[in-house]
Order: structure tokens, then sequence, then C-alpha cells
């Protein structure tokens, strides 16, 4: 009902406006809430320098829920909900909270170390970026079908090949036990896949043989082997995926297999002289000397193996350079070198790369391959890095929002079934798992 | 009085910063695409857009047939509108969506990105915040339905159209070289095979969905395929639950972890145009966690 009447108080005293209810609000409880906040930010920032996720007490006034759904669900009926209702809830919240707490745990032992610098042990594939791909796959028959009775075996010494490199490629049929079939190379060609209004490629005949020649070791083994160099060929000047289209006749039927490789004949850089090593800011550095010649984001990668030659770690660079001479760092992080006890003289080996190219298809050329032993360093003591984790912006904004997570998981399981103790946090029990080396067991996901 | 108003200035900062962040739920289809490339209401390949896929969801199309190199940076546009700044992202992904997320974090996941306003234009391009940038994404963690990050023996036996350059990517031995599916900065993978397959049994080696098998959907790592199969099948090696190494000693690529094995053989790799399939089972995931 509308009311006409004046508020007591005079004429001159008008009824409070939104804006100055906020003020009030605010002069009544600014201070107290800024206050809270200020105190709870700083109990956050200190869990946080003690890598802990800050853990808010049930009795701390309600916080809102996860964005996106109220912090209690609504309870139909305005009771209590049913036991299986409620068990329900609760195992939900456990999950929740579980799901969170792995989310902070696993990020904070992984980010000790920055992303160029990782453990072997977590690129288990990564380690022979040479060897041959390897595969077996039943006899896929020319028109269509497969003969499970014939086993193919392929290998292919490269995927993404540089300017200038020869791939070799293999193939070999076996029966179920494992005994090598006859078999007849009837047709190998290779040609440049193109697309729409593209001019077609040029063709180019490969030669397969079980000579013991070439790319082949052993004669008359039943494997039968030979070699793609484009550059050498009439695919010189192509720029893309290359497929190789092997027909074979193996007891009487006619197979086909691919072999694709992506081509570049473009030299985007050139390495231009000696690896040296340098310790700076607590890690061990090997710099490299590029002649950038396209500029670019450049992706390079290196492998180090300890003095015992156990594979250690994957260096990365990531970074854009421009024309001219450039230094490459790859850098093994003080921190995981003291965390591994690290059996020093490092050799950085197997470095390769490519210039991104970022909005485009084929999206990189690559660099010339250092294959194989590139630089030894000196014996450095250990002591002589730094144990320091990594830290970083990045690091800091994740850790704060994955704490942030774990403390409304917490508040909101502990606020519904405030008799139970909360499940233990993964922090704790992952620093007591042992690191597993590559070849014994999965590629650990945290370290 | 300064002291007092200098606090409530600063705690209305902080409100205000906690009041503007948001998370969302993105949605990174695979091959065939379907949804409007660049507007992020369209979810077109994956079923009805009014069905519950997670807090504030957002359908990343792409258009499912060119090369994973030309169409990551319509990826790269969605994560920088959605993941920079103080918006944090949940991401699903199905099939070649795996892929060319996984290209993409492992290429571009360091780099400097533009802060975004989460509010885009016809093209799927959002304004700046205030022309700071940060280095990577915000990025919680990934969903992945029939990842094909290990591409598929379907393209190697060209069984797919070789008119399509998204298939060359999907052989097996393309896809495995493409990147180092190992640089997911710290970002958890967790993966989720489909076996109701038989149509390729023939091709595609071990347990699959008619599209992928189990060594890519379950992020088994290695230069190549493999055979891998639900525990009941004694004749080949198991793909192991979490990060385990699978029965035979095989590794999984790190940050990759099985959530969901299809022990029962019941779903396919088709979304079907209605969340149906291996993706009915992530987006349940995603309703139950990415909230």
């Amino acid at each position: 009902m509308r009311s006409d009447k004046r508020p007591p108080g005079g004429a001159g005293k008008r009824p409070a406006s939104p804006r100055s209810g906020l003020q009030g609000w605010l002069r009544r409880w600014g201070a107290p809430l800024g206050t809270a906040a200020v105190l709870a930010l700083a109990l956050i920032g200190w869990r946080l320098a003690r890598d802990e996720p800050p853990a808010l007490s049930a009795a701390a006034a309600p916080a809102p829920g996860a964005p996106g759904r109220p912090f209690f669900g609504k309870v139909d009926g305005g009771g209590l909900p049913a036991p299986d209702d409620r068990a329900r809830r609760r195992r939900e919240l456990v999950d929740h909270l579980a799901l969170v707490d792995h989310t902070y745990c696993s990020y904070r032992a992984g980010s000790q170390y920055p992303a160029g610098s990782r453990p072997m042990a977590e690129n288990a594939d990564q380690n022979a970026p040479n060897a041959p791909v390897l595969e077996m796959n039943p006899m896929r028959l020319d028109g269509g079908g497969t003969d499970t009775q014939v086993q193919l075996q392929t290998s292919q010494s490269r995927v993404y090949m540089a300017a200038g490199e020869a791939v070799a490629f293999s193939l070999r049929a076996v029966d179920a036990g494992g005994r090598v079939l006859p078999l007849v190379v009837t047709r190998a060609l290779a040609r440049g896949i193109s697309y729409g209004a593209a001019r077609p490629a040029p063709q180019v005949t490969l030669p397969f043989a079980d000579d013991g020649n070439g790319a082949d070791p052993v004669p008359n083994d039943g494997a039968f082997a030979g070699v793609l160099a484009p550059a050498q060929s009439g695919l010189a000047g192509f720029n893309g995926t290359i497929r190789t289209e092997v027909r074979y006749a193996v007891g009487g039927k006619s197979g086909v297999v691919l072999f694709d490789v992506i081509y570049t004949p473009e030299l985007p850089a050139v390495w231009s002289g000696p690896v040296r090593e340098t310790v700076e800011n607590g890690s061990l550095a090997f710099v490299l000397k590029l002649d950038v010649r396209m500029p670019g984001r450049y992706v390079i990668s290196g492998r180090v193996d300890d003095a015992q030659g156990k594979p250690f770690a994957l260096l990365t660079f990531n970074d854009i350079l421009g024309p001219g001479p450039n230094d490459i760092r790859l850098t093994v992080f003080g921190k995981l070198m003291r965390d591994q006890d690290a059996a020093l003289p490092l050799t950085l080996r197997d470095v390769d790369g490519y210039l991104l190219k970022e909005n485009a298809d084929p999206d990189r050329a690559l660099l010339p391959r250092l294959e194989g032993k590139v630089f030894t360093g000196r014996a450095h003591p250990l002591s002589g890095f730094s144990d320091a984790e990594w830290q970083s912006e990045e690091r800091s904004r994740y850790l704060t929002e994955f704490a942030k997570d774990v403390a409304l998981a917490r508040q909101e399981l502990s606020a519904f079934d405030p008799a139970q103790p909360l499940p233990p946090g993964e922090c704790a029990q992952k620093a007591q798992i042992p690191a597993p080396e590559i070849g014994k067991g999965g590629a650990p996901s945290v370290k | 009085m300064r002291m007092l108003r200098t606090i409530m200035a600063l705690c209305l900062l902080v409100v205000s910063g906690w009041a503007s962040a948001s998370n969302y739920t993105l949605w990174i289809n695979g091959r065939t695409g379907g949804g409007t490339v660049g507007d992020y209401n369209s979810f077109t390949y994956w079923g009805p857009a009014g069905t519950a896929a997670g807090v504030n969801k957002k359908a990343v199309n792409w258009d499912g047939r060119s090369s994973i190199a030309s169409q990551s940076p319509k990826i790269r546009d969605a994560l920088d509108c959605f993941c920079t700044g103080a918006n944090w992202c949940y991401i699903a992904t199905h099939s070649a969506g795996d892929l060319i997320l996984g290209y993409t974090l492992a290429n571009y996941g360091g780099s400097a990105r533009l802060k975004k306003n989460a509010t885009a234009n016809a093209s799927g391009v959002c304004g700046n915040t205030d022309g700071s940038s940060q280095t990577g994404w915000n990025i919680k963690w990934v969903r992945s339905a029939s990842g094909a990050g290990g591409g598929s023996e379907l393209s190697d036996a060209g069984s797919w159209a070789v008119s399509e350059p998204l298939v060359q990517d999907l052989k097996t031995s393309t896809a495995r070289a493409m990147y180092n599916h190992n640089t997911t900065h710290n970002i958890w993978f967790y993966m989720y095979a489909g076996a109701k397959g038989t149509l390729y049994s023939g091709i595609l080696p071990g347990q699959d969905d008619e599209a992928v098998a189990y060594h890519s959907s379950g992020g088994v790592s290695g230069s190549a395929g493999g055979s891998y199969c639900n525990p009941s099948d004694w004749l080949c090696n198991d793909l192991t639950l979490g990060t385990a190494a699978n029965e035979g000693g095989s590794a999984k690529w790190s940050y990759h972890s099985v959530s969901f094995r299809d022990d029962g053989e019941a779903y396919n790799h088709y979304a079907n145009g209605n969340w149906g399939g291996i993706v009915s089972v992530v987006r349940s995931a995603m309703v139950n966690s990415a909230l």
C-alpha cells in the first residue's frame, strides 16, 4: 500500500536512498569487514608462503560457493536430506575435495621446475628422438579389409624432416607365430599431398630391396627397405606431407601400407659456433649459437645424460628469435640437479628444433639436427647450484587459484558434516613417493 | 580515518576482483565439426544447447577438417577469451579436440597472452582488458572423450577421406610426432576411453569405440600405437586406470590419467548430436566437477 505520509524527522529529511544506505552500511560494517578481509588475505598469503592450502575454519563466516552454484543446494521439503541423499551429497563433496586437492598438490610439485627443464622420467618418449618408428598391424588388403593371419612390421626413420635429410622405410611380413613370410614389393610411389586447387605435386618411384645395401642391413631376411631423399628427387621443392604408398604381395594377396613424412625444403637457421656452458642464477645453461635466417618462434629441445650415461633431463627452449646471431639457452634447473643428486658432468645430446609458423600449414621448418653427443660440461660441485623452487607470476597465479579451490571445498565439506574429520591432503603423501626410473614403470605424473 | 579508507579501498578492490572472476567450461570438438566457428554458443556438434555441461559452457568450434596447425588459432582465440586475467577454464574435448588442444598447449602454453574480457566478436575474438599480458592460460584441468592425441589407424589405413588435411594429421605416427604430449604445463588430461566398437576391429588394435583405439584414448605414450584392452581380455594387455603403467609396461604421457575405461563396452565414439556415446560420460563428469 502506497503512503503519502512524510517520514518522521521533519520536512528536510529525505528517505534514505540505496546509495546512502550503502554508505551507512559501510560506515557500520566497513571497518570490521575490512579488517577481517585483510586478515584473511594475510592468512592466505602466510599459508601460501608456507606452501599449504589455506584451511578456512568451519566457524568462519559462510563463504560463497564455487561460482555457478549455490553453496548449499536447495533442500526439498524444508527438512534434512534423506539418509541416501545425504550420503550421496557427502560423497560428492569428498570427491570434489579430492579433485581440487590433487590439482593443487600435483601442480605445486610439478611446477618446482620450469617447463623448459623437466626430468627425463616425465618425457620417456622424447628420450630417443632419432629412433625409428616401429609399428605392427594386420595386413591391409588392397581394396579394403585386413588379413589378420599376416602381420606387417614396418619402420620409418623419421616423421618430420629437415631440408636435405633422407628417410628410410622398411617392411616385413610375419605370421601369428612370428615366422617371416615371403613378401614381394610390387610398387612404391612417393607423392606430395596437395589439396583443392593446388598444383599436383610430383611423384617419385622408390626402389625397395632386401639386398643388405643402403637402408637394408641384412640381405635376404625378408625385410625390404627403401630410402626417400626429397632433395635429390622431383620433390626437392615440395613443402608438406609426402605420402609413400607401398604395394606388396604376401601369399598371393595384395596389400598396401602408407608411410607419411612432413618435409620442408627451407632452412630457417643454422648452428653457428661452439657450444659452451655457464652457471647462472643457480642453474646450468648450455649455450648454443644459432644464426637465424627466418625470424619467429623457435621450439628447440635437447636431451641431457648424467655422468653414468643415464637419461636425466629434457631441456626445451620456446621463444621468439630475431634475425641474425642468437644465443639459445638450454637450462638444467638447479633444483632438478639437487633433487635427483645428479652425477656430473652432464652431457647434452640429440638437439632438434623447428621454426614454428604460427598460423600456417605446414607449421614448421626444421633446424639441422644435432645427433648424438653435442657437449659435455665440467664436473661442477652440486652445492654450487640452487635448490630453490622455480618461481614466477604464472606459478603464483595457479597456486593462489588452486589453493582457493581447496579452501572452499574443505569449508563446504566441513560445514556439511562438522562431526567428521576432513580427509588427509595429498601434498604430504606426495612427498613420500619415490620417483620411478625410465623403463621401470610408467612415466610419473608428478614428482 | 585515512587508514580506514585505504583498507576499505583495498577490500573493495579485492571484492570487485573476485566478483569479476568467472569459471568457464570449454567444449572443443573433433573431426567433422558442425558448430558455427567463432560462435561460442553454437553447440550443434554436441547436442541441445540447453543441456547442462558445466559452468558457463562455451563451444569452441573449429572446422574439424583442416589441419591442426591451421585451426589452432581458433583454440587460442577461445583460450585467450575465457582463460586469461581473472577467469579460469575447465576444458572438455572430443576425439581430435584432444590433439588440437595438446598441440596448442605444447607449443603455445608458455607464450605471452593478452588478457581478454570474455566478450567475443563474430569471429570469436574477444576484446582486451587493460592491455596487459600473462604467461600461458588459466586452465584447471581437461577431460578428453576418446582423445585422438595418439592418432587413429583409420587414418593409417586410408579409411577416412584423404581430401581432409586433418586426416593426415591423425595418422598415428604423425599425431604422436607432432608435439611433445607430455608438455601440458602441469595441467591434467583426464582420459575417457570408449570400447563399443566392432566395425573396424580388424584395423583398430585392441579395444576401440569405432574411431579411436585405447592406445590413444587412454593416453599411452610412444611414437606408435599398440593394442590395449579391458581386463576381461586375456589375449591383450590391459589399459590401466589412473597414471600407472599399462600391463606390459608401457607408460602413459605425463599428466594424463585414465578416468574411465569402458569395461562394459557400452560407449561408442559418436556424440550423435545428442551428447551421446563416450561424450555422455564426460558431460556427466563436467556437470559434477566443472563448478
